[in-house]
């Protein structure tokens, strides 16, 4: 009898064992139908709570998050983004630990606030409102006026979180089992890297801050997308704070005429691949809670705790895996350029119309030009498909590491847009969009974009 | 948590369901310890686990303890049920107002009348209401909080631990154990009285068949959540290694395994913990119990 750190990881009890943590992990699989992220979730919820259980020491922190709780949280979020579907007791499980995490009351977050930004909230900003209005990653905002009368939000880190969390995460031989449990297809070594990386990024609100920078920079200008500039000299490693934005939230969006919820559509997947192909990054979060929404197409992106950067060694095989597949209609180059990738095995037993009927489906919104739509049964079936190990090309293919996160972004991306029922010129837009195309506007939303791009290639020659 | 979660008779679902019963929603006072008591602080830890399955394996170690259980409790047709009653009782008794934890403690008092008969070990005649006997359960139960929460728990200053021992004679008493001094024949109120007794008590102890199949039950636990088995296995090694020198002694456990450490117990316990939080009723439960805590630090 020992603990789990002194016992190898695997056998037939470890495999059946924790399955309720497998399907509390999957508890987060709310993804497909639309679930507040993990951390920052619970939102809605948190803020019924009754103040006197708010976190008022480090130590509550540690309490309500430590011990295993916030890493159970996160491997709940990842194996969101690779599971299909999930048990509602599970929903429960997991849904239930979130409600568990009462906001920090006033004076903790005040604290906080003081230790970073050197003084109390209420000299260092004009107005500060001690009521949070939303629970963010690992920590709440809240709102505020600064002293030269900017609205702001102010993201504040729960006090202690990062050791309680350090700690807990060097349990490798626990977080091993746990995620056995939790995503049993996955590769545990690559998840557990994974893990530790996102659960790393999203402490260090620097490198948040840096993303959002980096995405307010780019979208500076453009008709519809917009990212809140952060305001620098208020944010540190433990607060971040930008101009505080103003919208519709996802669920009131849905309420909204189809052509609104079209337009939104076409700026979340213009934000997407525009990052993609021209920043060589992506927002790694695509979920409903991360965006606001006003008439007209207009939306706010929110969040940059996990951006993903891509070199150009790393995007070409995407490249030209569209290529092959949707504009030269060559299934062999498509096989080829899957298997330097890493994709696919090469030399794999499977017929080349096999390879490319299994994989047609991620890109069937895109094979072809014309007005589709988007619907919840297809975003499910993508999900269904991408965890289809019953499919004899499964033993062959395979997510390598730095594409894991492009394949969750579709997942996500393909929720969304089929929540909303969104319909577009998919293709269009990505013809606009792709490096390799760079076809005229296809929408009058591509117009729109004509001058922001003029401006943006002025000001990168001037750079 | 559903049947397909937890089949058969889940041990933690029952233990959620019945903290989720026990901890009242209005009550009329504050019961025999309150929210301000140090036994409160420490039954609000993690370790609430650890302490009960340790204090079962040392309980398990006195004969007329053990023959009473065995002979006449549903412990070996359905340990699951044995295991929840028990904790409803211990849940009521902490938290209950004082009318709910006499009533609960009258009705063991009811059953302990038609436990008796003797041991077939030691062929001692034994009755579960004897106070030797209600001392040596109650005993062991403190001293098992009070090593729970040493090893793996909240860190309890000198004095609080011996006012937790002081707390918790009441408990005993509410069974049946006189409410008299320790040196007349009550329950041991400090650190160094519970000490005592264990020194005292120690010659009347011995592990049989029934003993070494209790423990092996115990530890083994085929009766928990399947899911749940991982968990158990820290659970018991934690508790094994936190018995006292001599009892570990008495049922064989090696004296070389390497103990589990403190961190990666309460690591495995709040995995446990959050599958608990998931049982309804116990966020709330959990919620009512944080908020007189509160109000009573105040």
């Amino acid at each position: 009898m020992t603990a789990p750190g002194a016992r190898p990881a695997g056998g037939k009890r470890l495999s059946r064992g924790l399955s309720a943590m497998r399907l509390a992990a999957r508890g987060g699989a709310r993804y497909a139908a639309g679930a507040p992220r993990l951390f920052a979730a619970a939102g809605e919820r948190r803020q019924q709570l009754r103040d006197d259980l708010a976190l008022r020491t480090a130590q509550d922190v540690a309490d309500t998050l430590g011990t295993m709780k916030g890493v159970l949280m996160k491997i709940g979020q990842l194996a969101s983004y690779v599971d299909d579907g999930l048990a509602p007791p599970a929903r429960r499980v997991l849904s239930r630990l979130q409600d568990s995490v009462p906001p920090m009351s006033p004076e903790l977050a005040a604290g906080v606030v003081e230790a970073e930004l050197g003084g109390p909230p209420e000299r260092i900003f004009k107005e500060w409102d001690p009521r949070p209005i939303a629970a963010a990653s690992i920590g709440q905002v809240h709102r505020a006026i600064t002293t030269d009368g900017q609205a702001v939000a102010v993201k504040v880190q729960y006090p202690g979180i990062a050791e309680t969390i350090a700690a807990d995460l060097g349990n490798v031989a626990l977080i091993r089992s746990l995620l056995k449990m939790a995503v049993p297809s996955q590769d545990v070594t690559t998840l557990i890297e994974e893990l530790r990386e996102r659960i790393s990024e999203e402490l260090d609100y620097t490198r948040e801050a840096e993303h959002q920078r980096l995405f307010a920079g780019y979208f500076d200008g453009h008709p519809t997308a917009r990212v809140p500039k952060i305001i620098d000299e208020l944010s540190t490693a433990r607060v971040i704070t930008s101009e505080l934005a103003v919208g519709a939230r996802f669920g009131e969006m849905l309420d909204w005429p189809q052509e609104e919820k079209d337009l939104a559509a076409e700026t979340i997947y213009r934000f997407t691949f525009r990052s993609l192909y021209e920043l060589h990054a992506f927002n790694g979060d695509p979920h409903p809670g991360n965006y606001l929404f006003e008439p007209g197409g207009r939306v706010t992106f929110l969040d940059f705790g996990l951006v993903k950067h891509f070199t150009q060694g790393e995007l070409d095989p995407l490249i030209r895996m569209i290529e092959t597949l949707c504009l030269n209609d060559d299934p062999e180059g498509f096989r080829r350029a899957m298997e330097e990738a890493d994709f696919l095995k090469p030399g794999a037993p499977i017929p080349t119309e096999q390879v490319v009927a299994h994989m047609a489906l991620f890109y069937d919104s895109i094979l072809r030009p014309g007005p589709r739509t988007m619907t919840s049964e297809y975003s499910s079936a993508v999900a269904r498909r991408y965890v289809d190990f019953k499919n004899p090309l499964a033993a062959y293919a395979k997510i390598p590491r730095p594409y894991v996160i492009v394949q969750r972004i579709n997942l996500g991306l393909f929720a969304i847009l089929g929540q909303m029922n969104a319909t577009a010129d998919w293709r269009g837009l990505s013809e606009e969009i792709w490096p390799f195309t760079q076809a005229p506007p296809a929408t009058p939303m591509g117009e729109a974009e004509v001058p922001w791009r003029a401006s943006r290639e002025t000001r990168t020659r001037s750079e | 948590m559903t049947a397909g979660v937890f089949p058969g008779t889940g041990l933690f679902q029952r233990a959620a369901a019945a903290f989720a019963a026990c901890v009242p929603d209005d009550p009329a006072d504050d019961g025999f310890f309150g929210p301000g008591s140090v036994t409160w602080r420490v039954n609000a830890d993690l370790t609430s686990p650890v302490a009960g399955l340790r204090s079962l394996l040392l309980q398990a170690l006195h004969p007329l303890a053990m023959a009473g259980v065995d002979q006449h409790s549903q412990w070996r047709d359905d340990p699951g049920g044995r295991f929840a009653s028990t904790a409803a009782y211990v849940l009521t008794t902490t938290y209950g107002d004082r009318a709910a934890a006499r009533a609960a403690a009258d009705r063991v008092r009811r059953i302990h009348e038609r436990v008796r008969g003797v041991d077939p070990v030691t062929g001692k005649p034994y009755a579960a209401g004897d106070p030797a006997l209600l001392i040596w359960v109650h005993a062991a139960l403190v001293d098992s909080g009070l090593a729970a929460a040493a090893r793996y728990g909240v860190a309890l200053t000198p004095a609080e631990q011996d006012q937790y021992v002081a707390e918790m004679t009441v408990a005993a008493e509410l069974v049946g154990v006189p409410a008299a001094r320790f040196a007349d024949g009550g329950a041991p109120a400090s650190v160094a009285e519970l000490d005592a007794y264990f020194d005292a008590v120690r010659p009347s102890l011995a592990t049989s068949k029934s003993t070494e199949d209790t423990a092996a039950y115990l530890i083994a636990m085929p009766d928990v959540e399947p899911e749940l088995a991982d968990v158990w296995e820290v659970l018991a090694a934690a508790a094994e290694a936190s018995l006292p020198g001599w009892a570990r002694a008495m049922y064989g456990f090696e004296s070389g395994s390497v103990p589990p450490e403190r961190v990666a117990v309460r690591q495995v316990l709040g995995v446990l913990d959050a599958v608990y939080l998931g049982e309804p009723g116990v966020l709330e439960a959990r919620q009512r119990l944080t908020l007189r805590m509160r109000a009573a630090a105040r």
